[in-house]
């Protein structure tokens, strides 16, 4: 480890800390319809969508109509881009003449890119046509980061209003969060990745000759366009198959930061956003410390185990130390001009915030740090997550951790002013079951199935690590892949296409419930019996139940895979 | 045919995702408002 390596991941968490209480006002006043400075240039544009859908924007939802806006939104997407992908020979803009794209692989990014998890069993310069990533990857990328923040939002007004049945209007809440909040921060992005040399064309494949005659083709495209939404989202499916790992990605350092910044910004702002609109800034922190301390747990160890030394490799005397000719440590699978802790640190963000993207290979990542990887998805996506999974994820286990401490004294429950009653904790666990059940039973299902293990590339422990990681990162929605596991096969495109719809919609439709529970309650005055939840014993409180109740999940899982993989390597055995 | 077979699994997930909320729906109702304590 060294100084600047602990400085860049300082650097990170001071800019994302700085951003986040102005963009948490901002995304405050958008979602409860306040004037923006991007008012007069966007009030238009937004009128008119409203005019051309027949959408009556003062004309609120009950939960259940907010759902089913929701669910018929992203069928009607996930066909949509189902035909372009089918299509996509016989449409324009394609100028390397992709065939069709298969049908288990079209299902399987269909729904990939509708549930903002971007798993990508394809490399995309060999199999997707330019009309494809912009119309279908990138529009979904867009689509499916606001429909994410409006769950989110329509939450928040669950736990902020009063005796009313309504908590919003899905189309609205999606028009402005795709309006004034994505397009603009995707307008500014794309220039400065363009300016550090990420390609924006819509040309053909480059072919250059070698220094020893050969013929190289160099795949290019709309990346930098593509490549702003896919961090910001939280989506994280890459132009190329390297993902942020190619110079065409992410060229330098500096775009390495700025990346991790589009991340983060999102998620860790709608905690600020929360506490304004509950009319508590403080409990909006309180749920970012959590994120934090988590954050910090999990880069730490990353980057302490994978500057250490391989024991494998120690065991052949292989030079590992940190000098001025070699960086140290595990570099296998890492990118030189990021080095151990920008791609330990790219690593922690991408797994922590449900984006996905990478810039080094998560497979040639030592056993335990592996581990680390796959517990950041098992903890359902709460440090910091995707725009607005993040946040309704967390508001979950605080709904958890106050009906535990409810049964520790014996008092209702409440929290932020609600009562929590029995309806609330039954869609809560609803929400939160989901995901372990998808992740582990498809899981053991591929563990044993012949179509299963033929796409494993690795024996043992490390074999069943790749299986459980694909799984775990399409049911929480992440998309990040450990490599070494051929997926791209009808068993595995239809069964993580299931965990995907699972991980997204099967939690939504609770979460959505609790809001329009909460919304229809009397507020609860504070009390000498209430769990006060804007002071740092919640913090720890709350980091107990999500640890526990993670651990606890999926600890025999985790047993099985890298953990038993990481003590093995200590004595010898490699797989 | 492999179409229509994608096609019908899609339609089908969603139906029963609007069931499942219709299910949340009545989950919700008789229990709204009851303590959850012991």
């Amino acid at each position: 480890m060294t100084v600047i390596g602990w400085l860049q991941i300082a650097l990170f968490i001071a800019i994302v800390g700085g951003l986040t209480r102005p963009l948490g006002g901002y995304l405050a006043r958008i979602y409860t319809g306040q004037r923006t400075p991007l008012q007069p240039l966007l009030a238009p544009v937004e009128t008119a969508l409203y005019r051309l859908a027949g959408i009556k924007p003062q004309t609120e939802q009950s939960w259940y109509g907010y759902t089913i806006s929701f669910l018929v939104f992203h069928a009607a997407g996930i066909i949509a881009l189902y035909g372009l992908l089918r299509l996509q020979s016989v449409l324009p803009l394609n100028p390397q003449a992709m065939t069709a794209v298969p049908p288990d692989l079209a299902l399987n990014t269909a729904v990939s890119f509708v549930t903002n998890t971007s798993w990508q069993s394809y490399g995309g310069e060999t199999t997707l046509s330019y009309l494809s990533q912009m119309a279908g990857i990138t529009v979904q990328s867009f689509l499916s980061a606001a429909s994410g923040m409006a769950v989110a939002i329509a939450l928040i007004r669950g736990f902020a209003r009063r005796r009313v049945a309504t908590i919003g209007n899905f189309w609205v809440d999606l028009t402005r969060g795709t309006l004034y909040v994505l397009l603009p921060i995707c307008v500014v992005a794309p220039l400065l990745l363009m300016a550090n040399g990420v390609p924006q064309t819509l040309s053909a494949t480059a072919e250059v000759t070698t220094l020893d005659g050969g013929l190289q083709v160099i795949a290019r495209g709309p990346v930098a366009t593509q490549e702003a939404i896919k961090l910001l989202s939280g989506d994280g499916g890459g132009f190329f198959n390297a993902n942020s790992a190619h110079p065409f990605e992410n060229p330098t350092p500096l775009t390495n930061l700025a990346e991790l910044v589009l991340i983060f910004a999102l998620g860790a702002a709608l905690t600020n956003c929360f506490g304004r609109m509950i009319g508590s800034e403080r409990q909006g922190w309180i749920l970012l410390c959590v994120m934090a301390i988590l954050f910090g747990l999990g880069v730490a160890g990353l980057y302490s185990a994978e500057s250490a030394a391989n024991p494998a490799l120690a065991a052949m005397n292989a030079d590992q130390t940190l000098g001025l000719q070699q960086p140290g440590g595990n570099m296998e699978g890492k990118e030189v001009r990021f080095g151990i802790a920008g791609s330990a640190l790219f690593a922690e963000v991408s797994t922590a915030s449900s984006d996905g993207a990478v810039n080094s290979m998560h497979d040639s990542f030592l056993p335990l740090s592996g581990g680390i990887l796959l517990a950041n998805m098992m903890v359902d996506e709460v440090i910091v997550g995707a725009p607005g999974s993040g946040l309704y994820g967390m508001l979950l286990f605080c709904i958890i951790a106050v009906f535990l401490a409810g049964l520790m004294i014996g008092r209702t429950p409440e929290y932020v002013g609600n009562k929590i009653a029995a309806s609330e904790v039954k869609m809560t666990i609803l929400a939160l079951i989901c995901i372990p059940a998808a992740t582990l039973g498809l899981t053991a299902i591929a563990s044993v199935v012949e179509p299963g293990l033929a796409g494993l590339g690795n024996a043992g422990p490390h074999g069943y690590s790749e299986i459980l990681y694909a799984y775990t990162s399409a049911a929480a929605t992440n998309g990040s892949a450990f490599a070494g596991l051929s997926s791209n096969s009808p068993f595995y495109n239809l069964t993580l296409a299931l965990a995907m719809f699972v991980g997204r919609f099967v939690v939504i439709v609770p979460v959505l419930a609790v809001a329009g529970s909460l919304a229809a309650q009397p507020v609860v005055p504070y009390s000498a019996g209430t769990l006060p939840t804007d002071r740092a014993l919640f913090v720890w409180f709350l980091l107990g139940v999500i640890i526990i109740v993670g651990g606890l999940t999926y600890l025999p899982a985790l047993a099985l895979g890298p953990i038993i993989e990481g003590l093995q390597m200590w004595s010898g055995t490699l797989y | 045919m492999s179409d229509v077979i994608m096609l019908a699994l899609v339609i089908g997930c969603f139906a029963l995702a609007a069931a499942y909320a219709s299910l949340c729906e009545h989950l919700l109702g008789p229990s709204a408002g009851k303590d959850a304590s012991p």
